[in-house]
């Protein structure tokens, strides 16, 4: 069986290449949070860095339950933690968040951006199905098998095979997208030449994972099928004219059963089919007895090759919440682009399999790592440290829909929303949160590496009506329209912080605040405009 | 006593050509018909023969599409893109007169029913009337706008003679219909068919369609105006063929045909002697051909044609028709059966001589 | 790092104030990640010597979305059965003739170079257009930047108070944005689409002048405290987002063609497209470095010869007006005006008289700065079937663009770990049509 597993390995020389023998990893039953803090600060200590101090209170509550609500926290939220003297209260934070209401939603749109990048419009019943799964913590395989072979008759299965039936069109989307998403493997350059900078990829890799994807099609009735037939062929870059194996990632193939079909009901078949493309009221589309995308997913996750499943999954996880992967960039694991942390990564990725692809588990041992509460503030006269070694915490825009929901708890009054309270109204008030921000989310770009607000985000805020009329309004339900009859300014200044920043004022900002405001002839406006600076914020921007 | 019978409408003979059939015309007393084509040049072919091959007409000819073909008493003229107008020798197959007629490009060329006068239109929006026999110019009809209201180049695509060769009418790109007196060379009407032009103004911001025949009733009192309706997806003729019937003196529309069983344009027109029906013809990526009863609009029969037809021409006893189009030369046949007690068949070369 | 200007020598020599050069102010500190990818570019050529040459450089796109015809264009084909009804014409260039239908460009082919030998492949609206906005073929886990977002990133001022990529598209047929891909929103275009006025660049009524600016003034005092300690790319092109806002607002008036004089619009003529012809020049002139016109659409599966009728007429007087008006502005040598498609169309006329999506061998125009006038590139047969010479790839094409502006096509970023080269693999500049 070793030998087996070393010839293949050998064979296929990538990613897998540098994964170490489990015997040389740490003991797999520790909890995550200890592996993930022994292998970062192992890291600094041998590279001499001191990380950044951990972050306060106020900062990692806000952080939190940024990344595990999907929004800011309101002001009670965070004074509850932060005045809490209960010395594991942040397990306690952690552990409340993963099991309210919010979880699902947040964590369903996480995994929408990442499956969907937010490009593919919003399918209601391909969200359903993931806030579904979310709730009931549906492992990553079961989602993956969802996805691409999902039983097209069972509803819920239909709007998870909309990942395929949205690329369907294109074969090349569909195989490439598939690969970076799932196995963190960008192989699309591969399509016109072997890889230029990889050794990893070559063109068969790219065609034979095409392959697997060649057969697939949408019905006239928007069913995924999959023909009977079809091949890729390629020209290689010797110009020689090819057919395409089926062949996964790690080189390995499958043989498609030889199965004897007289001309005649090939000719059916092929009608069917067509029939199937062109005609709405066409009967069930038909299951050829060999489905190259179901090949597919056994032999993904199969023992030896679900390693590319799991670190590409382990490691988009990562990146959610630390703001960079293990592997940077994320569609790039493979033997020329190491991990920063190789160890780590093999520790995450067995743990994953050993616990069956739960997620939820993943990322509750990463939330509550040191690593993920450090400040993200750098005050050293040295230059901030590199990136990769998380001594520092990386700034992270806020998604759209994150953006939209915190602009809209900022400018609340501060006791419209209670997740605090529990019982039956806050899910459905959260329901209508989300709904209610999608509007304006969809303004905002989604972010990706090297994120950039542009001018015409600024723009936006600076004079559109559409600012000016909702978050700024002075009715009672806003902040405005809450912190008007106040007629202490400090007191005014110091709920408007911690609506925006989750923190009081610091003396120098009160300073200029309270000096803004008595230049302003007209209270209500003076009032407006300052807490429009405090809305355009990076620091309500960014998860920091 | 009309031989016609529309519901018998039968493709009775087809022959491929090389390139486009723009226009038609055929010759007295015989199955030749002539025809311009998109390859610049004028063919006669005899689809009396076993294998009609086209023949080409030689000597110093157009220079682009050969759009429009007319027969005069013993010639005929055609007209192109390269705004001249050729007097051809039928028997020689060889040009014996180039005229530079308009300046911009000619979009047919007809004659009257005496053969005496040809009319031609061009895109410079201006229908020029010759004599037929000398060559010079009678009248220059000037009525229609250079411009259309979007600032775009107008085109001039239709003109047809009234039966008693009275009267010409003339229709462009925006579906304007002018009604001129041929003698004094004056406007006597104008109609307006709007529908007949499709403006897009936001998906695509241009236009397509236009007033693309048009035919007077045996009696001269109506027009029909044929083209497509409006068009959703202007990338393509993708809406109902279309064709209005006026009382031109009265200028009151009197009938309104949105066929969506064949859509594209209604290429060209022809009124019955009787006046009970009226055929049209066209297509988009295919072709068709439509008969309606003239006072009810209602469809007497219709069918496919083997391609897009461009033009056609009717014989004297319009009970045939040669139609000219992509890449093909069709005759169809639409004869009533003959009446019991005369039991002689009619025979294949039924075409009779002109009138004149 | 990205965010420390240590590296750079300092000299307040490169502080002098150049279009598209660094003030002193933005190195530093926290700078703008865009900021120091220009710090980058300049450390690579110590004399600024390319810098200096690509100083006030702009490009104007005239995108003929749903593909022109080559055919009845820049490059006829009279007396075959493909070439259709027009004739060849002329020019102001002995050698050369183009279709009828553009008389007024006849006139003045010596400012404009001919490309006749495009062979991109891809005859897909969707997938033509990214291929010819981004000058690569996609990769789907690599989003690139298109055309524009280069050229903004490469001749843009970082602190521009004008907008820098500036791009209309009117009509809904094909309607694209197009992005700055991997170069980050700093690049994302000012969009235009029903109305000529940006969206939000007015300041509110309910607003005075005085309150808008000492709002925003309020803005980056605060906004200052979060970013000075972290030193973040990202949070860098907030504030200069916010920064830009005034600037940009004061440039309102350069959309606003009411501004004028009425013969210079006669100039120009009355149609949207001849309208944003003036609107690109007014940009242009004003520093906007890259603006595209989108003029759809040309996809003429029906009635090919009278949509181009139509169009090649508004493409002319638009186009040779925007050409002359640039010339007499002295703009025209440092301003390069590019007409190009998602691809052509066929040789073969259907039986619609259409001709339908062709990407094996069409054509497209450069005028204007670098450009060699009354050049011809390529050569298709004699049915414009296949090109028979100096086949050119989007890629080609692209490294052309960037060679005629003074920027160097072997240029690569740096994308995380990865160098992405300016221009897709193995492409090379058409030398010959360079000036």
């Amino acid at each position: 069986m070793n030998l087996v597993r070393d010839l293949l390995t050998l064979s296929i020389g990538l990613a897998l290449a540098t994964r170490l023998h489990a015997a040389d990893l740490i003991a797999p039953e520790l909890p995550i949070e200890q592996a993930v803090d022994h292998y970062v600060q192992t890291h600094l200590a041998e590279r001499q860095v001191h990380p950044a101090p951990l972050a306060d209170d106020g900062t990692l509550v806000r952080r939190t339950v940024l990344d595990l609500q999907g929004r800011i926290p309101t002001i009670a939220e965070a004074k509850k933690y932060i005045e809490s003297t209960e010395p594991d209260k942040r397990l306690k934070l952690v552990d409340s968040l993963l099991a309210s209401p919010d979880f699902s939603y947040q964590f369903r749109n996480q995994l929408d951006d990442l499956l969907m990048s937010g490009q593919k419009g919003n399918q209601n019943e391909w969200r359903e199905y993931l806030l579904k799964s979310v709730r009931q913590n549906r492992t990553w395989d079961q989602m993956f098998r969802d996805m691409l072979i999902g039983n097209e008759e069972d509803p819920e299965t239909k709007a998870a095979t909309t990942f395929v039936r949205v690329r369907a069109k294109e074969l090349d989307e569909l195989t490439n997208e598939t690969s970076t998403i799932f196995f963190g493997v960008n192989v699309s350059c591969a399509k016109c030449h072997d890889h230029p900078l990889v050794d990893d990829w070559k063109q068969d890799h790219y065609f034979g994972l095409a392959s697997f994807f060649q057969r697939t099609y949408v019905t006239k009735k928007n069913v995924v099928a999959e023909k009977f037939t079809g091949e890729v062929k390629f020209k290689t870059t010797k110009g020689e004219d090819k057919v395409a194996r089926l062949m996964f990632l790690t080189g390995t193939t499958v043989e498609e059963p030889v199965i004897e079909v007289s001309a005649e009901d090939r000719k059916k078949q092929d009608e069917e089919v067509k029939k199937q493309t062109q005609n709405d009221k066409a009967g069930p589309a038909p299951k050829p007895p060999f489905s190259p995308r179901a090949k597919l997913v056994e032999i993904a996750l199969q023992s030896g090759n679900d390693q590319l499943f799991a670190r590409a999954i382990v490691n988009r996880v990562w990146a959610m919440f630390l703001g960079r992967g293990l592997v940077h960039p994320l569609d790039q694991m493979h033997s020329g682009n190491s991990a920063s942390h190789p160890e780590l990564l093999d520790w995450l990725a067995r743990d994953l399999i050993s616990h069956k692809y739960d997620l939820q588990r993943l990322v509750r041992g990463i939330v509550l790592s040191q690593a993920y509460a450090r400040s993200s503030e750098w005050s050293g006269s040295t230059a901030s440290p590199a990136a990769d070694l998380f001594a520092v915490a990386l700034i992270r825009p806020l998604s759209p829909r994150q953006y939209s929901m915190s602009l809209r708890m900022a400018s609340a009054a501060p006791e419209t929303y209670k997740p605090e309270s529990g019982g039956e109204e806050w899910p459905k008030r959260r329901d209508e949160l989300e709904r209610n921000c999608e509007g304006f989310a969809h303004q905002f770009e989604q972010p990706s590496e090297n994120f950039q607000v542009g001018v015409d985000e600024a723009l936006l805020f600076s004079n559109s009506s559409q600012v000016a009329d909702d978050y700024l309004r002075d009715s009672s339900d806003r902040l405005i329209g809450a912190i008007r009859p106040e007629t202490d300014k400090a007191k005014q200044i110091t709920i408007a912080y911690w609506a925006a920043f989750t923190r009081p004022p610091s003396g120098e900002e009160l300073a200029a605040c309270e000096q803004f405001l008595d230049k302003r002839t007209e209270p209500v406006a003076g009032l407006r405009q300052m807490v429009w600076a405090l809305l355009t914020s990076p620091e309500l921007r960014f998860n920091h | 006593m009309s031989t016609a019978d529309p519901t018998k409408f039968k493709i009775a003979k087809t022959a491929r050509v090389k390139g486009i059939a723009l226009c038609i015309t055929q010759l007295p007393g015989s199955q030749r018909l002539v025809f311009g084509s998109s390859d610049f040049k004028v063919y006669e072919l005899d689809l009396a023969a076993e294998k009609p091959q086209p023949v080409e007409y030689t000597g110093e000819g157009h220079q682009s599409y050969v759009t429009g073909i007319a027969r005069t008493a013993d010639q005929i003229v055609t007209g192109s893109y390269d705004g001249r107008l050729i007097w051809w020798d039928t028997q020689k197959r060889a040009p014996l007169r180039s005229i530079n007629a308009h300046e911009k490009w000619i979009r047919d060329v007809i004659s009257s029913p005496d053969g005496k006068v040809i009319a031609s239109i061009a895109d410079d929006m201006r229908c020029k009337v010759w004599d037929a026999a000398t060559g010079n110019l009678l009248h220059t009809l000037v009525g229609h706008q250079a411009m259309t209201p979007h600032h775009f180049p107008s085109m001039l695509f239709a003109v047809t003679f009234s039966h008693d060769g009275q009267l010409l009418a003339t229709g462009d790109k925006v579906g304007h219909i002018a009604v001129w007196d041929v003698v004094s060379g004056k406007q006597v009407s104008e109609l307006e068919a709007p529908v007949l032009y499709t403006w897009d103004p936001k998906q695509r911001r241009h236009s397509i369609g236009g007033i693309r025949s048009l035919a007077f009733s045996a009696d001269g009192k109506l027009i029909a105006a044929g083209g497509v309706g409006t068009i959703g997806n202007i990338d393509h003729l993708d809406g109902p063929s279309r064709v209005e019937i006026f009382d031109w003196a009265t200028k009151q529309r009197v009938q309104e045909i949105s066929d969506t069983k064949f859509k594209g344009l209604v290429e060209q027109i022809a009124f019955s002697n009787e006046g009970n029906w009226l055929v049209c013809a066209g297509g988009d990526n295919g072709g068709f051909a439509s008969f309606y009863d003239a006072q009810t609009g209602k469809v007497l029969h219709q069918d496919k044609m083997p391609m897009h037809v461009h033009k056609f021409v009717l014989n004297d006893t319009q009970d045939t028709l040669y139609a000219s189009g992509h890449e093909q030369i069709a005759m169809l046949e639409f004869k009533a059966d003959p009446p019991p007690a005369a039991p002689t068949a009619p025979t294949p070369a039924d075409v009779t001589a002109p009138s004149n | 790092m990205a965010h420390t200007n240590s590296s750079f020598c300092g000299s307040p020599d490169h502080g002098v104030s150049r279009r598209g050069f660094l003030g002193t102010t933005v190195f530093a500190g926290a700078t703008a990640f865009a900021a120091n990818m220009r710090v980058m570019d300049a450390l690579k050529n110590p004399c600024l010597a390319a810098e200096l040459k690509r100083q006030q450089k702009s490009v104007i796109l005239l995108w003929l979305g749903g593909g022109a015809s080559q055919f009845e264009t820049w490059d006829p084909k009279p007396g075959r059965l493909t070439g259709g009804p027009f004739r060849a014409i002329s020019t102001d260039v002995p050698s050369v003739q183009i279709s009828e239908l553009l008389p007024k460009m006849a006139q003045r082919l010596k400012t404009t170079a001919i490309i006749r030998s495009l062979n991109t492949r891809n005859a897909d609206h969707g997938g033509g257009t990214r291929l010819m906005e981004t000058g690569r073929a996609m990769e789907q886990a690599v989003d690139y930047p298109d055309l524009g977002a280069l050229i903004a990133r490469e001749l843009g001022r970082v602190d521009s108070q004008v907008p820098d990529y500036v791009s209309m598209y009117s009509e809904t047929e094909g309607r694209h944005k197009g992005g700055a891909g991997f170069l980050g929103a700093r690049y994302a275009p000012t969009f235009l689409t029903e109305s000529m006025i940006p969206p939000n660049i007015r300041r509110p009524d309910s607003m005075t002048e005085i309150d808008h600016q000492e709002r925003a003034d309020l803005q980056k005092l605060l906004a200052k405290r979060f970013a000075d300690k972290r030193y973040d790319p990202s949070v860098a092109s907030h504030g200069m987002a916010y920064e830009r806002v005034r600037g940009i607002m004061a440039s309102e008036k350069l959309f606003d063609i009411n501004l004028e004089p009425q013969s210079a619009r006669d100039f120009y003529g009355p149609t949207q497209f001849q309208e944003q012809c003036l609107i690109s020049r007014r940009l242009v002139e004003a520093g906007v470095p890259f603006v595209k016109v989108a003029r759809a659409w040309w996809d003429s599966h029906g009635q090919n010869f009278e949509t181009h009728l139509e169009l090649c007429a508004d493409l002319d007087q638009g186009m040779s007006a925007l050409l002359d008006d640039l010339q007499q502005r002295g703009l025209l040598e440092s301003t390069l005006v590019i007409t190009l498609a998602e691809f052509g169309r066929t040789p073969h006329i259907n039986a619609s008289l259409g001709r339908d999506h062709f990407a094996s061998a069409w054509s497209c125009t450069l005028s204007g700065c670098g450009i060699k006038g009354g050049a011809v590139y390529g050569k298709t047969d004699e049915d414009g079937q296949k090109v028979v010479d100096g086949e050119m790839k989007s890629g080609d094409l692209f490294a052309t663009i960037f060679e005629a502006l003074g920027i160097d096509h072997k240029k690569e970023y740096q994308l995380g770990a990865r160098p992405i080269p300016i221009v897709d693999f193995g492409a090379k500049p058409a030398m010959e049509i360079l000036a």
